[in-house]
């Protein structure tokens, strides 16, 4: 060995620098050409690098369609809402045509009768109870009195039994309390019409021999003073004349339906009528 | 022998992970120069002739793949790999913190040098690269240094587990 061993390491550091800055001189005076063995690496690395590209181009574009199914899960999320939002909008809308329709059809009532009227909404209808009654949103405020006669576009409700400043209750048809003087459209028989809950009403004292059938419009007959004369009460469903006695037994189906009621109008009788 | 047939292409591969999958993570605005890292430790670990010769050939493969002056890295390697090696023998380099510093050092250094290049042998004025590249560079490799100290040492552990060689001696 002609170098010491203690001298190896930077007599190996000086030729390995001198080896690299040979090159860096010898690539500076000759840019133009690769050297062979840059040409032997760069040849090696190309597959590699490819490969390599391939897979991260492959991971980046699955990536990608993640973000976008994520992009797309917040899209289906914003138009679910959006949906949701109009169809609420649409309800809301839908629901007020329907009013409309109603109150058009309360105006064209209104317009047909005589008396003054006001218009009040269903608040709560007394669905359990005992007595078939239903609260609305006009009181004494408004003019309403106890008595006073409530109708609907489809015929009578009822009438009016407590007033307060801003509410009215008001007894059914068909509540058992409930008694209208009516008659038999067709045959003008008069009696009473009563109320018998659930199953609707009965039209009492009709005498046996008066001809009644079922599909009898009743109407108001107008002589308690109460109701106007020729108001829809409901129609004739059931007729008998079994058993003894002076009258027939008449069930009525009311013509209101009672269970879809959302907007009335209470009768103001003239002052001369409510004397 | 086999060792020394695929240490190279082992050396090339880590080039080019280098310079495609971890460039995805840098965001194209530093490098993350695992093989300074690579031969920081080589010059913590390996004698001179070995050490060096694989050195320039980590600068070679990175010459080859990337630089502009093709020796340049070649040089810079072998002269980080020696500094490393001066150092690493005379301290004890087993701290996390040691490791990163010198490291920072070093990839700070290897920019300096770029630079110095560039002016003196280009007349092109890259200054400015220091702050914005070659510093936050430092940083990064510096803070990674330690992870890969760790892993190049278990590597090294499995690629001499059949190699009964003397301790080296220090």
């Amino acid at each position: 060995m002609l170098i010491p061993h203690k001298y190896h390491p930077p007599v190996v550091a000086a030729v390995l620098l001198i080896i690299s800055l040979t090159v860096i001189s010898y690539s500076a005076s000759r840019l133009s050409e690769t050297g062979f063995l840059r040409k032997m690496v760069l040849e090696a690395a190309a597959p590699v690098e490819d490969a390599v590209n391939v897979s991260l181009k492959g991971l980046h574009d699955s990536w990608k369609r993640y973000l976008f199914l994520v992009g797309l899960e917040d899209e289906n999320r914003r138009l679910r809402h959006g949906n949701a939002v109009l169809s609420e909008q649409l309800n809301h809308y839908r629901e007020g045509y329907i009013e409309g329709m109603r109150l058009q059809k309360l105006l064209n009532l209104k317009d047909s009768l005589t008396n003054r009227v006001v218009a009040a909404r269903v608040v709560d209808r007394n669905r359990a109870s005992l007595f078939k009654t239903i609260l609305i949103d006009k009181g004494t405020a408004d003019g309403m009195r106890v008595g006073f006669p409530v109708l609907s576009e489809q015929g009578v409700v009822g009438r009016i039994i407590e007033t307060a400043w801003h509410a009215s209750q008001v007894l059914l048809l068909v509540d058992g309390n409930s008694n209208i003087d009516g008659l038999i459209q067709r045959s003008r028989a008069q009696g009473i019409l009563q109320g018998a809950g659930s199953a609707g009403c009965n039209l009492k004292y009709i005498s046996r021999v008066e001809e009644v059938l079922p599909g009898d419009v009743v109407l108001s007959s107008g002589l308690a003073g109460v109701f106007p004369k020729g108001l829809l009460l409901g129609v004739v469903t059931k007729v008998s004349r079994k058993g003894e006695g002076l009258f027939q037994k008449i069930d009525v189906a009311p013509a209101v339906d009672f269970g879809k009621l959302e907007e009335v109008l209470a009768l103001i009788p003239d002052a001369g009528a409510e004397k | 022998m086999i060792h020394y047939l695929l240490l190279p292409m082992l050396l090339l591969l880590l080039v080019i992970v280098q310079f495609t999958i971890l460039e995805l993570f840098s965001f194209g605005w530093i490098g993350i120069e695992i093989s300074l890292i690579v031969v920081v430790y080589l010059g913590f670990h390996l004698d001179a002739l070995r050490g060096g010769l694989l050195s320039l050939l980590l600068g070679f493969f990175l010459d080859c793949l990337t630089s502009a002056i093709f020796g340049l890295y070649m040089f810079l390697y072998v002269l980080i790999f020696y500094l490393s090696n001066i150092v690493g023998g005379k301290i004890y380099a087993g701290k996390p913190a040691l490791i990163a510093s010198f490291t920072a050092l070093c990839a700070l250094l290897e920019g300096l040098m770029i630079v110095l290049f560039y002016r003196f042998v280009f007349g092109a004025d890259i200054l400015g690269a220091i702050p914005k590249i070659f510093v936050p560079q430092a940083v990064v490799v510096g803070c990674l240094s330690p992870l890969c100290f760790i892993l190049l040492h278990r590597f090294e552990v499995f690629w001499h587990v059949e190699d009964r060689r003397p301790a080296r001696r220090i």
